[in-house]
């Protein structure tokens, strides 16, 4: 059984809060859909029922959403419903009050790709499959080449949302573009309207079809993944909703990445997790946004590449046979 | 198309003799019944291709994230183009009074039904979700030039079965008694399509309104229909696609592929048919001058669209330009402006090359290269991107079609030319009231 | 091949030299112990903290599973991982070295003890040393921080006190206190440390441009961190940020918005185009019925 395959269990459980007692709140971060029995043999599966479980002292090994196996008693697992409809809406509604914008330090990123694969483990992706990628790049011939990682620039003004023919990628009201796959219809044309190569296709069954079968369909987290539609950044807003930072921001080694909130005028560094002022480090680092000649108007800012603080080194990836 | 129709073409002798010339080839026969199971049987190996793209994915095709459109995409874009040709001769050129139009209309109606509803099903092989294909008109964004694209694509399907309908209508009822060769069941579908027809100068008053409304009303939507096909590639930001003059260009464009396209149902019908008499040489003339025109045209906004960048070579559109004039597509890019354009522009210049043979292999040629351009039109702008294309597998660079790819699109091709057969073996292909017309007013005119 | 080599050559002699340069840490910090004694809550606490903060580059400890960087970070049951004593650790976590980041605002003191408590749970050999208390008695639960609002200066003033055993309740002075305001993903530090004077104030400057919620409310920590006084955090909420109120970014009426949003003049344009394109097809459709029952009219002049 998955050990990605929590999103969805997880938000319900924290939406329920107000009405548990506060125990409950210590089993926050189960989700059962990721829960795996490790004594005796006995599976647990999602859907499973405990309730005729005998109260009291029978402990059973789970497995919680950041991968640790935790003990819990048994009768404390709950069978998590996690409402499809209701991922929907919220999924679709956004966050209230808030313009999420993300900050790359190029002269942080040394191509680690952590934050590549921690995207596609969350997302269930190939190796080759990317919702964010770094990308060698060189402005001309006689100046210095850099990493560049690029995820879905979430436009103010997304070229892509405005030619989808079905309602299937839309904008929300925390600037988040956001990609529904049940209502998806595959025609590719938010791909040719991308300037940044942001989005990508399942040209087949995705990676996990097989052990995501039958799981309710995250919006915010696109899991799982469907033959024949869209996907692409999402800005981890699956993690945004619990005020956890996206899974590329914290995976990452070397500080490349702030991700905070425009309306407060702060960013807060994956790495070292130090909030900053946006408009500040923006003005400090002269920061800029990826073609902003487009009128795209990204939601990604990138400080330069200046002042490095390693050699550049183009090692090449297993996937990459580039030219 | 005269606005008043004397009815006295009715009781002329000719009528007899035109009525039987037209009517000899309808209705089933051995070459038709091996010609149509030749066909049918392809279709089921095609259909059987688009079995395994369903089932598979779009992952069969040699369609990958950067070049994500393809063959489908062009052939796409090929069928709209050649189904506009209807709006060219019936209605313009017929509006306009050109009189040896007539007999070719039909045959161009036949040719904007078949790629015109094909079309909307190519559309379909493309999408990774055909299935859900209600959704468009469920939670349809009328922002999104797709939808402007069904929605003029149904239009024009409708008005073009219209003026294809429409003046069938007498030669239906005309037809009615002189059947006698062909199956039961025909003649009673005649009846029932002749709605009634009894040649009542009313019934004329009306048909002729409704012929000319629908004459009117398919010349904005045709070039609706194109311009906003020519769209989907415009409105996006990349180089290559970026242009505003896409809108004419793809329209001029059409009105080649189309041309040609009937040139070549013409000369299928004259020499399959025995009708010299009725598409004779002096049509493939006019066909040949009216091709020569477009193509022209057509080159003018060529030249236009590669040029203007050309000059400037901003840097995307540089990468572009060179790939296209010297890079990996300069070799289908020059035999596309040569074979397709130029050359043809040159020879049917001269009279000697407006002889149906000959223009029927120029117009074959045509046709060809109508269909490449559009690949070029559609594939070379993905190979490059804003941003390079990195970290992923070799295959997903270069646009390979596949074999079932290429099987799918041949079925496309194959359900045109049933739809094509099946009109043209079943119901007149040239309008025989129409003709009996024209030869009762010559001869009354002689008379006087 | 040859190019490779010489880039594998490059990288080897890259990461000698820089793993030649020796951290020196000053004599005072390194003889710095922590305050409390590891225990299994210490262990517990840093263990968590290591996992949000230091596995991404220095791996789980003991699988030697760290990033590959340069120099590499050393794994925390390694041997030279183990060398360092406690203050040398607490040095480098707090101030950080080329890709060692700074965790100076980010990890409390305190948390940093927790953390090296939790290293040393990989090394059998460890035997902790505790730093001798401190004079005072003052214990972390009970210091009292007050937070007042100078609004003529625009600055935070944080008075710290707390009992002791025999001369009633004392100001703390010289404690290091630092003011944050709360932000979405983090505290977003507002002014530079500080150190309390004699009377147990310290003042802060607060931005005037700093955005609060549509009121201007700001959600503001003070922490202490201190040795002797361990941690000491309180929170107050202030409407002294700017009031911000910016509206949902899906509002307006554009292309890319969803249908209920359609511009205008494309909702118009679009409506009459198609109602008057399929009334006139509508119109021709009743115009074949018309020629129906025009047949079925016995007229004269009907041709057949």
């Amino acid at each position: 059984m998955s050990q990605n395959s929590n999103g969805t269990g997880h938000e319900h459980t924290s939406r329920e809060e107000d009405n548990v007692n506060s125990r409950r709140a210590f089993f926050k971060n189960f989700g059962l859909f990721g829960a795996v029995a490790a004594v005796g043999g006995a599976a647990i599966y999602s859907g499973y029922e405990y309730q005729e479980s005998k109260p009291g002292h029978d402990m059973v090994k789970v497995l919680t959403s950041d991968n640790r196996i935790v003990e819990v008693p048994r009768d404390q697992i709950k069978d998590v419903k996690v409402d499809t409809d209701q991922l929907q809406k919220q999924g679709r509604e956004g966050l209230k009050g808030h313009r999420f914008v993300m900050v790359i330090d190029l002269s942080k990123c040394r191509n680690a790709r952590k934050c590549i694969s921690a995207c596609q483990g969350a997302h269930h992706l190939r190796p080759y499959e990317y919702h964010i990628n770094t990308l060698v790049m060189q402005e001309s011939e006689h100046t210095a080449p850099y990493f560049m990682p690029k995820p879905c620039q979430h436009c103010d003004n997304p070229p892509c949302v405005a030619v989808c023919p079905v309602d299937a990628t839309f904008k929300r009201q925390d600037g988040i573009v956001l990609i529904d796959n049940e209502r998806c219809i595959g025609c590719r044309f938010c791909i040719a309207a991308c300037p940044y190569s942001a989005r990508l296709f399942h040209w087949e069954e995705p990676l996990m079809a097989e052990s995501d079968k039958g799981k309710p369909y995250n919006i915010e987290l696109n899991v799982p993944q469907r033959k024949g539609t869209i996907t692409k950044c999402l800005f981890s807003s699956d993690r945004l909703r619990e005020g956890k930072l996206p899974y590329c921001v914290s995976a990452c080694p070397n500080g490349v990445y702030y991700f905070g909130d425009e309306n407060q005028d702060a960013v807060t560094n994956g790495t070292t997790k130090e909030t900053f002022r946006l408009s500040e480090l923006l003005k400090v680092n002269a920061g800029y946004q990826l073609m902003a000649e487009l009128g795209t108007k990204p939601r990604v800012y990138y400080l330069p590449p200046k002042n490095r603080l390693f050699e550049f080194k183009d090692e090449k990836d297993p996937v990459q046979e580039t030219t | 198309m005269a606005s008043e129709v004397n009815t006295d073409f009715l009781h002329d002798k000719k009528l007899d003799s035109i009525a039987a010339d037209i009517l000899r080839p309808v209705g089933i026969t051995q070459g038709f019944i091996v010609w149509m199971g030749f066909l049918g049987i392809s279709l089921l190996a095609c259909i059987y291709a688009y079995y395994i793209q369903f089932d598979k994915g779009l992952i069969v095709t040699g369609l990958r994230d950067y070049i994500s459109w393809g063959m489908y995409i062009a052939n796409f874009v090929f069928f709209v183009a050649t189904s506009l040709v209807g709006m060219l001769i019936s209605s313009v050129l017929g509006l306009i009074g050109f009189k040896w139009v007539k007999p070719i209309a039909r045959i161009a109606e036949i040719i904007a039904v078949a790629f015109a509803a094909i079309a909307g099903l190519v559309i379909v092989s493309d999408m990774g979700r055909p299935e859900r294909l209600p959704y468009v008109f469920m939670y349809g964004r009328i922002q999104s030039p797709i939808i402007w694209d069904v929605t003029v694509v149904t239009t024009y399907l409708v008005i073009s079965t219209l003026l294809y309908f429409l003046p069938l209508i007498p030669d239906l009822a005309i037809s009615k008694g002189r059947m006698g060769h062909t199956p039961k069941w025909l003649q009673k579908t005649y009846e029932i399509l002749a709605v009634n027809w009894k040649h009542t100068p009313k019934q004329y008053q009306i048909l002729l309104k409704a012929v000319r409304i629908m004459l009117i009303l398919i010349i904005p939507t045709a070039f609706a229909i194109h311009t906003v096909t020519s769209w989907l590639f415009a409105v996006t930001l990349r180089p290559g696609w970026d242009s505003s003059i896409f809108g004419p260009y793809f329209l001029t464009g059409a009105f080649v592929a189309g041309s040609a396209a009937v040139v070549i149902m013409m000369y299928f019908v004259r020499t399959n048919y025995k009708l010299d008499k009725y598409l004779t040489e002096h049509h493939f003339d006019m066909m040949g001058k009216l091709l020569v025109l477009v193509s022209i045209v057509y080159l003018y906004f060529n030249i236009n669209e590669y040029l203007v960048p050309g000059f400037k070579m901003k840097t995307a559109e540089a990468i572009h330009l060179k790939d296209l004039f010297v890079g990996d597509w300069a070799f289908m890019f020059w035999s596309v402006q040569l074979l397709g354009l130029v050359i043809p522009i040159i020879l049917l210049l001269f009279k000697f090359f407006r002889k149906p043979l000959s223009m029927f292999v120029i117009s074959i040629v045509v046709l060809i290269a109508a269909w490449f351009k559009r690949l070029i039109i559609v594939v070379p702008t993905q190979d490059h991107p804003f941003l390079p294309i990195q970290h992923v597998p070799k295959a997903w660079m270069v646009y390979q079609p596949t074999i079932v790819e290429s099987a799918i699109t041949i079925g496309t091709l194959l359900l045109v030319i049933i739809i094509i057969t099946v009109l043209v073996k079943f119901f007149p292909v040239i309008p025989i009231w129409e003709m009996a017309e024209e030869q009762n007013e010559i001869d009354s005119k002689s008379k006087e | 091949m040859i190019k490779r080599y010489f880039t594998l050559l490059l990288i080897v002699l890259i990461s000698i030299r820089l793993s030649a340069q020796v951290w020196v840490v000053p004599a005072e910090n390194d003889a710095r112990k922590s305050p409390f004694a590891f225990d299994d809550a210490s262990r517990k606490a840093g263990s968590e903290i290591y996992m949000t903060s230091c596995k991404s580059c220095h791996g789980e400890p003991g699988k030697n599973n760290a990033v590959p960087l340069v120099p590499p970070p050393p794994d925390m049951s390694s041997v030279r991982m183990q060398a360092n004593s406690d203050g040398a650790m607490q040095y480098k976590i707090t101030n950080g070295r080329g890709t060692m980041p700074s965790f100076k605002n980010t990890i409390a003191t305190t948390d940093v003890w927790k953390v090296i408590s939790f290293v040393r749970s990989f090394n059998d050999k460890y035997v902790q040393e505790v730093a001798a208390q401190a004079a005072g008695g003052a214990s972390v639960a009970n210091v009292n921080i007050k937070l007042n609002w100078l609004k003529e200066q625009n600055q935070i003033q944080a008075t710290l006190s707390a009992p002791s055993k025999d001369k009633g309740i004392l100001p703390v002075g010289g404690a290091e206190v630092k003011l944050f305001a709360k932000r979405y993903f983090g505290n977003l530090l507002v002014d530079e440390a500080r150190n309390t004077d004699a009377a147990g104030v310290a003042l802060f400057n607060f931005p005037k441009d700093l955005p609060g919620d549509s009121a201007g409310l700001v959600q503001l920590v003070v922490a202490l961190s201190n040795e002797a006084f361990g941690d000491a955090k309180r929170d107050t909420t202030l409407a002294i940020g700017v009031p911000t109120y910016r509206p949902p970014l899906n509002e307006q009426r554009a292309m890319w918005n969803v249908v209920s949003k359609t511009p205008i003049w494309l909702l118009l344009a679009y409506t009459i185009a198609v109602f008057g394109a399929w009334g006139f097809i509508i119109y021709v459709f009743l115009q074949i019925r018309g020629i129906y029952r025009a047949g079925s009219e016995k007229n004269t002049e009907s041709a057949e």
